[in-house]
């Protein structure tokens, strides 16, 4: 299966097409699609670059990325894996 | 240091109100990604990971107390509270919204700050030895030059479309601390035959994917014509250079092929023209320059200070510190003071705002307001009064920048890796922080002495890879991470690439296998010798056997 990814026009943050191809943040709230529909809202979100910029598909085994590029399709839903010097931790 | 006159502030505000409109251009849907991206990779702006990345231009690492803060105001405002400084020497901000870019650069600009030239196919901000004025073995500040190859070179019509990025590096010593022979061009004061300032010339230097050490193309250009020979240079790989594969395109592909010496007649053939036109440096213009670079108004201290000896001798601490990020100053009753943005498990490079501002407090205080930037990712006091060097230190260990571990095993040069960078196959920041805290003892890391960790995320090498002492590669092997180790590499003036040592290794074997391998020259190394003067002497063997020793065990 496959989910839409792409990073959001205003802020580049991670964002991923959600239900009626909306953009969400979050990897489990993302549309999990068979090839076909992934290649039809891939081709949809494209066609509005005021949010998504550079989409692209990622394949997915139990909502979890799990191609080639998994770990970093990790990173970049869950954030740096190091913290950032700011008391806290991840943010 | 440099101050802009009309020239600077209006280039500057400019490229603000311009990039301004671009980035409201694109906002809008007026632009599409694919005609914005050369547009921000002029000014610093990269798509990462997770957010955009804004990368501010350091000029040769040299900056004072009130820039310092505004970074840190930065960092507060628009970002989350910290920066990043690169092994260029800039500083990079990893979360500002597109939106807010006008705001910072016009923040920048009031400081006289900016973006220009920290990215894309232009000459890049030039670096220099961190201790630029302030060490004993410089025959002439390299800053002056620095600066006039920065006014030369920024936005130069004839270099704004070049096959690659292009890098100069100067230093004034003979002693290399700026790694010039990894650059494009690697440029070294010396005295020409008629006593006069003269550069011996490196060319062809670079890291990356195909690592070359630079080679010797001149041993005296006199001052007056460097822009007539950098030029003769760039226009010679301009010309000549590749521009149908991004990976051979850079100057040290074509030296490597053609050969020096063809690369050689081809720059005289243009430096024989440019030299005679309008290309000179005017000395009084020289000279202009320069005197925005003199020295501070030090006093006429003796050499000893009773402050620091009675510091030294009332708090083991204090003299850890003075021996490993205290370093000797030109001037007698000086020093320059390493800030170390290592701690123990920490990420290397990362500074938060309330220590940049603690920073520019101390800088303010008690370093003739002066701040410099370091490839190898820290901060450096360069004039301090001994007799402060105590309180220096006390305020740093507050601030929670006291490592004394300048130079030795876990000053750790990394890049940012997987964990931020759209580029890279391997985080490098975790394995930092791994050997960070497997090496945290002090007493052993003195034991050790001198030895220089790099890693670096992918083969484009932003942590300098090839040329650590003991250098780290991830790569990426069936969508797992894995780690190459190199042994030998020098980035100095002794400058060499490290020998690969074998396969690669899985993430947390890296820490122990760099352990041993640290183990191992303490066993063999000879009265007097530094980690790398071992390696030099004996090989890579006795290295590749501890790296190996425990996977062969468990194979076998």
């Amino acid at each position: 299966m496959k989910i839409v990814t792409a990073n959001r026009l205003s802020d580049g943050r991670v964002i991923y097409a959600g239900v009626d191809n909306q953009p969400v943040e979050r990897l489990d709230q993302a549309s999990t699609l068979d090839d076909a529909a992934a290649e039809i809202v891939l081709a949809e979100v494209a066609a509005r670059p005021d949010v998504f910029v550079n989409p692209y598909l990622v394949e997915v085994q139990d909502r979890a990325p799990s191609g080639r590029d998994r770990l970093k399709e990790r990173i970049r839903a869950a954030g740096p894996t190091v913290g950032h010097s700011v008391a806290g931790g991840v943010g | 240091m440099y101050r802009y006159d009309e020239f600077d502030h209006a280039l500057v505000r400019e490229r603000v109100a311009e990039f301004s409109d671009q980035v409201a251009r694109r906002a809008s849907g007026a632009l599409t990604e694919d005609e914005f991206k050369p547009l921000r990779l002029m000014n610093g702006v990269y798509l990462q990971l997770h957010a955009y990345m804004l990368r501010v231009a350091i000029p040769y690492g040299t900056f004072n107390s009130r820039q310092m803060r505004r970074l840190a105001h930065i960092a507060r405002t628009y970002d989350k509270g910290y920066g990043h400084f690169t092994t260029r020497t800039n500083i990079q901000y990893n979360w500002p919204a597109l939106t807010d870019l006008p705001a910072i650069l016009s923040d920048l600009a009031d400081v006289e700050m900016h973006a220009i030239q920290t990215s894309g196919n232009c000459i890049r901000n030039t670096t220099t030895d961190v201790f630029a004025g302030a060490a004993e073995d410089e025959i002439e500040d390299p800053r002056p030059w620095c600066e006039i190859i920065r006014q030369w070179s920024t936005i130069h019509p004839e270099f704004s479309f070049l096959p690659r990025k292009f890098k100069i590096a100067v230093i004034g010593a003979e002693k290399d601390r700026a790694a010039i022979r990894t650059h494009d061009v690697g440029l070294q004061i010396v005295r020409g035959e008629d006593g006069g300032t003269a550069f011996r010339v490196f060319v062809g230097g670079g890291q990356g994917r195909l690592p070359h050490i630079g080679q010797e193309i001149a041993s005296a250009v006199p001052a007056a014509d460097l822009l007539a020979y950098l030029t003769a240079i760039l226009r010679a790989w301009n010309l000549l250079g590749r521009r149908d594969n991004i990976h051979k395109a850079r100057i040290k592909i074509l030296v490597a092929s053609v050969g020096l010496e063809a690369f050689r007649e081809e720059v005289d053939k243009h430096y024989a023209t440019l030299r005679l036109e309008d290309l000179r440096i005017p000395e009084d213009e020289a000279e202009r320059i320069k005197a925005y670079f003199a020295p501070p108004p030090f006093e006429d201290l003796p050499k000893a200070s009773a402050p620091f000896e009675r510091a030294l001798l009332a708090d083991p601490d204090f003299a850890r510190f003075a021996r490993n990020n205290v370093r000797r100053h030109r001037q007698p009753g000086y020093a320059s003071v390493v800030v170390s943005l290592k701690p123990v498990g920490g990420v290397p490079g990362d500074i938060t705002a309330d220590q940049m501002d603690a920073v520019a407090d101390l800088a303010e205080r008690y370093g003739f307001d002066e701040l410099r930037a370091a490839y190898e990712q820290n901060l450096v006091l360069p004039h301090v009064k001994l007799d402060d060097v105590p309180t220096v230190w006390r305020a740093l260990l507050e601030a929670g920048l006291a490592t004394a571990n300048a130079d030795l095993a876990t000053d750790v040069i990394a890049c940012p890796g997987l964990d931020y960078c759209s580029l890279a196959n391997a985080r490098s920041i975790p394995v930092a922080q791994a050997l960070s805290k497997r090496l945290a003892d002090m007493d052993y890391q003195e034991r050790l002495g001198p030895v220089r960790i790099n890693m670096s995320g992918c083969i484009n090498a932003c942590g300098h890879h090839h040329v650590g002492h003991i250098g780290v590669l991830g790569v990426d092997r069936k969508g797992e991470e894995y780690y190459q180790i190199t042994v030998g590499g020098s980035p100095d003036e002794q400058a060499a690439l490290g020998d690969i040592v074998g396969k690669s290794l899985p993430a947390d074997e890296v820490a122990p296998a760099i352990q041993r391998t640290l183990d191992r020259y303490l066993q063999i190394r000879a009265e007097g010798e530094r980690f790398i003067d071992t390696v030099r002497r004996v090989g890579p063997d006795p290295f590749r056997d501890a790296i190996y020793e425990t996977l062969d065990a468990a194979n076998a």
